[in-house]
């Protein structure tokens, strides 16, 4: 079932420069989808254009067939959309606990409720719910800021750029968490720079190059494909996935 | 002299204490709005007319005149705020600063206007001062003491424990996220200068109680509660008490070595030290 679908999303920072130009996708309940790019091709836009950050130009974001299209982060969040920013995605000088109840702000009735939820699945964030999240770890803060946004019990989750800074261990440590979120029947869009890695945990891939769909298709084949290693990866092409889902590159 | 000196210091503590809760309401607006409010002042004289009223017209007690000095000046600040200050809002912070300061002068004008120069008394007993061996300490510098210490743990459980306390604190924190997360960054803002300039009021009550009320009453203030929230650090509420407490201590202390007349000074010196050696304050980020 799609739980999110994007028609023809175009816009940008400025009225007549449109970063974004005509982007379209779709996301279903318990998927993943990777968008990865060079640098500058729209990925982060597209996020801020959905959660009405930024207000499209044209196209429609359409939750569960419903279209939200422009709407407030407010009312984004009352459909189910939630974002988690690239940087400062948490609220430093709140602790671990204040920031999981900023997380269900809209509805703090929940909020005991969807705390023992989250951190049932993000142990660590009950070991440190009374520290300030200022002192966590780069990938601690990132496991806080994927807590915080699941507090709201969302239907499309959205990453950006979720391992930006992390060490390769933290990262796909990151990506595993990722991968079980999705695997709970949440529908999750990621923006990644990792892109091989990116890949490796999603079940599809998006290719975005100058605003536009480039490639989309399933990401183990993606990740397989000669031309998208050579854009994108810096990798000599043409290998394959081993049974673990890593990729192997050919023989020299 | 070291019995002078440690007068100095009980005397200096107390004077801070109480002007921690202007600057308290001076800081948290600054967090949340990113600016300098300097209607403060004169929000802290609408604050101690406001208790006056109460007091010697309406005959309220201390504690409901307090309350109804913070009320006052609450529905003042949202005056200042959405008829001098939001206008100018995107023309940057300096702006809304200069804003601000225009602002307090017509607030102080009006109620020059409607209740003359003349200096004001709360009607309060005339009571001995209590004396503990070589020192001597107000009963009404004690109770003065008291009520600020309450109006700050009454801030900080806010602040903690309630929802809007909370939002607040994120809005100050990170705007962005707390917009994603479903906070109305326009009433966090309201609900703040409410607060914030109820603060102010309540701190020029408690200076009145302590001195007398006149249209300067809380002008006379600025300088010493600017001067506590950048040594604190700008934004910061603990780094706000901590800077009105030193400042007290010092203001008195300078007394015992000048002429009463430069202890402002102290607070020009505080700001420029503060601003030379160490820009963020004892407890701020945001400064830097």
């Amino acid at each position: 079932m799609t739980a999110l679908a994007v028609e023809g999303l175009t816009g940008g920072y400025a009225a007549a420069d449109h970063v974004v130009k005509g982007v379209s996708f779709t996301v279903a309940a318990g998927e993943l989808l990777c968008v990865i790019g060079p640098n500058g091709a729209g990925k982060s836009t597209v996020l801020k254009l959905m959660t009405g950050l930024l207000r499209p130009r044209a196209g429609r974001v359409l939750l569960g067939g419903r279209e939200v299209t422009g709407l407030a982060p407010r009312a984004m969040i009352e459909a189910g959309l939630v974002l988690v920013p690239q940087e400062r995605n948490v609220f430093g000088t709140l602790t671990v606990e204040e920031n999981l109840v900023m997380g269900c702000f809209l509805d703090p009735r929940r909020a005991r409720a969807r705390m023992a939820a989250v951190t049932d699945r993000f142990p660590l964030l009950a070991e440190r719910r009374r520290q300030a999240a200022r002192t966590l770890s780069g990938g601690q803060r990132q496991i806080l800021a994927m807590g915080q946004a699941l507090m709201s019990e969302p239907r499309v989750l959205l990453l950006d750029e979720p391992t930006a800074g992390l060490s390769p261990k933290a990262a796909a440590d990151l990506f595993a968490l990722v991968r079980a979120t999705a695997d709970s029947g949440v529908a999750v869009l990621m923006v990644e720079q990792n892109a091989l890695q990116a890949m490796q945990a999603s079940d599809r891939a998006l290719v975005l190059v100058d605003g536009r769909n480039a490639h989309e298709g399933p990401a183990p084949a993606l990740a397989c494909d000669p031309g998208i290693r050579r854009m994108f990866l810096g990798g000599r092409g043409a290998g394959s996935m081993d049974a673990t889902g890593t990729y192997r590159e050919p023989h020299p | 002299m070291p019995e002078a000196l440690a007068q100095a210091l009980i005397n200096g503590v107390i004077a801070g204490t109480i002007l921690a809760v202007p600057a308290l309401g001076f800081t948290a607006i600054f967090a949340v709005l990113n600016y300098p409010n300097f209607a403060i002042g004169a929000l802290a004289t609408v604050g101690a007319y406001a208790g006056w009223v109460g007091n010697t017209a309406l005959g309220l007690p201390m504690v409901a005149a307090l309350a109804l000095a913070f009320s006052a000046t609450a529905v003042a600040g949202l005056v200042v705020q959405w008829a001098a200050v939001k206008p100018l809002e995107s023309a940057g912070a300096l702006m809304m600063a200069i804003a601000s300061l225009a602002a307090g002068l017509v607030l102080e004008n009006a109620l020059r206007f409607g209740f003359g120069n003349d200096l004001r008394g709360y009607d309060l007993p005339l009571l001995r001062d209590w004396r503990f061996g070589e020192f001597r300490v107000g009963p009404q510098q004690v109770q003065n003491f008291a009520l600020a210490l309450a109006a700050m743990g009454m801030l900080w459980a806010f602040l903690r424990y309630s929802r809007t306390g909370r939002a607040m604190r994120a809005v100050a924190d990170n705007r962005d996220l707390a917009l994603l997360r479903g906070v109305d960054p326009a009433r966090v803002a309201a609900v703040t200068v409410a607060v914030g300039a109820g603060l102010a009021g309540m701190g020029g009550m408690l200076v009145g109680l302590d001195t007398s009320v006149d249209p300067l009453v809380g002008t006379r203030l600025v300088l010493s509660i600017f001067a506590a929230a950048v040594l604190g650090g700008l934004g910061s509420i603990p780094g706000a008490v901590a800077g009105a407490i030193a400042i007290g201590v010092a203001e008195e202390v300078a007394v015992l070595a000048f002429n009463p007349a430069y202890r402002l000074v102290v607070g020009f010196v505080v700001i420029l030290a503060v601003l030379t050696l160490r820009p963020a304050g004892l407890f701020g980020a945001r400064a830097s």
